[in-house]
């Protein structure tokens, strides 16, 4: 008896070590490949990091790597710590010269910047790497490239194996609904000239794990969208982001006051929702609450 | 033969070329209003949602009074073609109608064929006055923008006309240079907000291209009696705007009191291009070419060129915004892009069709 429960223990020990070994590395990566098959070297766990997105910034402040980040773009709000950053610009009008005089061993960029910024800093010798987030697997695939390429120890792996816990939960209850058993939503980013989330965009991808229809999935990206097409759909669930910009409500009050919404089934019925935009457009590590959330909204039997 | 036949009678040549020319702009007056009524019925049946057009025949009709029809169609059915295009195609009929009156009355005025309503800072000045809204606290822009755009245009051209006012007349060509002038000092104030804007520059953008995407009624109950009071007003003085296409001293000694026809001419222009732009953005191209297709077509004469102008306007805009809401629906275009794209093609033809100077 003692004997079998010594041998599972060393099978357990050995088990534990492998994943040690396998998922966290703490000798620097050497060749990582990114993105769209873009090789980089890196032979030394950076130390000075600039980011330039937010959700970039998300991911590194979460794995507990603030304080290796250097320089954060203007739109870098979270976490609170991350004001206090030196700042680079903005996103797309980013301030070269400045990311240089940070000395970065790493830039994190965004796979957008790829024709403008990338090529002016890499011309400038530095290492850049681009994440390229479109659906929230990709999200938490992007953090542990991330792990990777900064050392990381296990309390970050462990981060990341229970935000994909989480995900999984929530995706193994909508997995099995059937098509009408899956409600029409339609997600508004905007409101004065009517915005939407196409396919391809990280919204749609969270409406479907939640376990709902974008009603705007024929069209990809962001995108306006026809008022009438939006009637015509009769959307039984709208959801509406709040809080770009000035921490506004104003596509929710919109939908609340258009008279010409007020007879489609998601205002008859009272289902009309917020979500903090940030949560759900920033491919960061809150993309997870913004899932579970959605969920709750679309499917309130299966998730309260 | 119908010239032959009338030739035979006493009258002189001339005067039976005025009959025949009288005659078939009246018959292009009453065809292209019924042009423009069948261009909104049919219009009114396409859109990013299949309405069939029998569905749609029965929901105009039962809003006719005296005629019952059972309904058969949702609620939402009414509700798109009642409040979603039907107003979106009045406005965008009233602005384009709007637009090409003006350019016809520029074009007119400053006898200028580069002329267009934009000339003398209209559009610079709306444009500055919509940023300065988008740039307010977000809950006012929905009332501040159109406010401030239309606050905008009139006081430009307000300050343009100062400028160029010596003593009691107004030189045309003075105005003209002190309007581009003032203009790219507008225009570079605008940019710099833009540049300043940040992450508002997408809507500054979007309005800058011009859009009818959420027109609703109030609007265009806003817009409608200052189009509909300005054309005629203008066209009221298309005898006065004739004859200054002669020398103005000419003008002058013929009667017409040419400083009061401007002043009226310009306000009455200024007044319509301001309150087209001020909810849909500063919507180009139509106001330089509906005029100059018309005149191409139907000859220089501003009583007829002006009404002529007024329906070509409306239902090329009309067209244009049923393309920019369909081709790639549900998703839009804005219009600006439209009116430039399918207008100078089909203007370039014309010219090459006529061969013939047309100013």
């Amino acid at each position: 008896m003692n004997h079998y429960i010594r041998k599972g223990f060393c099978i357990l020990a050995a088990m534990a070590l492998f994943l040690c070994l396998s998922c966290v590395p703490q000798s620097p990566p050497g060749n990582i490949v990114y993105g769209l098959g873009i090789k980089v070297t890196i032979d030394v766990i950076p130390q000075r990091i600039v980011s330039l997105a937010p959700s970039n910034t998300e991911i590194m402040f979460t794995l507990g790597l603030g304080d290796k980040v250097v320089g954060v773009t203007e739109y870098c709000d979270y976490p609170q710590a991350t004001k206090t950053k030196p700042k680079v610009g903005g996103f797309s009008t980013v301030d070269i010269e400045k990311v240089v005089s940070f000395e970065p061993d790493l830039v994190l960029a965004t796979q957008i910047q790829g024709k403008t910024v990338i090529p002016a800093l890499e011309e400038l010798g530095l290492t850049v790497v681009a994440l390229t987030p479109s659906s929230s697997p990709e999200v938490l695939d992007n953090t542990t490239l991330v792990r990777k390429i900064t050392g990381q120890n296990k309390q970050a792996s462990e981060l990341v194996c229970d935000l994909r816990a989480r995900s999984e939960a929530v995706i193994d209850k909508t997995r099995t609904l059937s098509q009408d058993q899956m409600p029409r939503v339609f997600y508004i980013t905007w409101h004065d000239q009517l915005m939407t989330a196409g396919a391809e965009t990280l919204a749609n991808d969270i409406i479907s794990k939640a376990g709902g229809q974008n009603i705007a999935s024929n069209i990809s990206g962001d995108k306006t969208i026809n008022l009438e097409t939006v009637i015509y759909r009769d959307p039984q669930i709208i959801v509406a982001s709040v809080g770009m910009g000035a921490g506004e409500d104003l596509p929710w009050q919109y939908v609340r006051s258009e008279s010409r919404l007020k007879n489609i089934q998601a205002l008859l019925n009272g289902k009309v929702y917020k979500i903090d935009g940030d949560l759900i457009h920033r491919p960061g590590l809150r993309i997870v609450e913004a899932l579970e959330q959605m969920a709750l909204f679309i499917h309130p039997e299966l998730f309260n | 033969m119908a010239l032959d036949l009338i030739k035979n009678t006493t009258m002189p040549e001339t005067a039976v070329l005025y009959t025949i020319q009288w005659r078939s702009r009246i018959y292009a007056i009453v065809g292209l209003a019924s042009l423009l009524v069948l261009t909104i019925i049919v219009t009114l049946a396409v859109g990013s949602t299949d309405i069939p057009f029998d569905t749609l025949y029965h929901v105009l009709l039962a809003k006719l009074p005296f005629i019952h029809v059972e309904p058969t169609w949702g609620s939402n059915i009414e509700t798109i073609v009642f409040d979603i295009r039907l107003p979106r195609l009045l406005l965008a009929g009233m602005v384009g109608a709007a637009l090409a009156v003006a350019g016809t009355t520029y074009q007119g005025l400053f006898r200028n064929p580069l002329a267009d309503p934009y000339l003398i800072g209209v559009a610079q000045g709306a444009a500055l006055g919509a940023v300065i809204g988008f740039m307010l606290p977000i809950s006012w822009q929905a009332s501040c923008i159109p406010l401030l755009a239309f606050i905008g245009a009139v006081s430009a051209v307000a300050v343009v006309y100062s400028i160029a006012r010596v003593g009691k007349t107004l030189p045309m060509t003075t105005l003209i240079l002190a309007g581009v002038a003032l203009g790219a000092f507008i225009a570079a104030i605008t940019s710099y907000l833009m540049i300043a804007s940040g992450d508002r520059l997408h809507g500054i953008i979007s309005w800058l291209l011009g859009t009818f995407s959420l027109t609703s009624w109030w609007q265009v109950a806003i817009v409608a009696p200052y189009i509909f009071i300005g054309t005629i007003v203008i066209c009221l003085h298309a005898r006065p705007l004739n004859v200054m296409q002669l020398d103005e001293e000419q003008a002058q000694q013929l009667g017409i009191n040419v400083e009061q026809v401007k002043l009226i001419l310009l306000g009455a222009a200024t007044l319509i291009t301001a309150a087209a732009v001020c909810f849909c953005g500063t919507i180009g191209f139509v106001g330089i070419i509906i005029p100059h297709a018309v005149r191409l077509i139907w000859g220089p004469d501003h009583r007829f060129l002006l009404p002529l102008a007024t329906f070509a306007g409306a239902i090329f805009l009309i067209l244009a915004d049923t393309a920019a809401r369909t081709m790639l629906a549900p998703t839009e275009i804005p219009i600006g892009v439209i009116t430039a794209f399918l207008g100078a093609p089909f203007f370039l033809y014309l010219l090459r069709q006529r061969k013939r100077a047309i100013f």
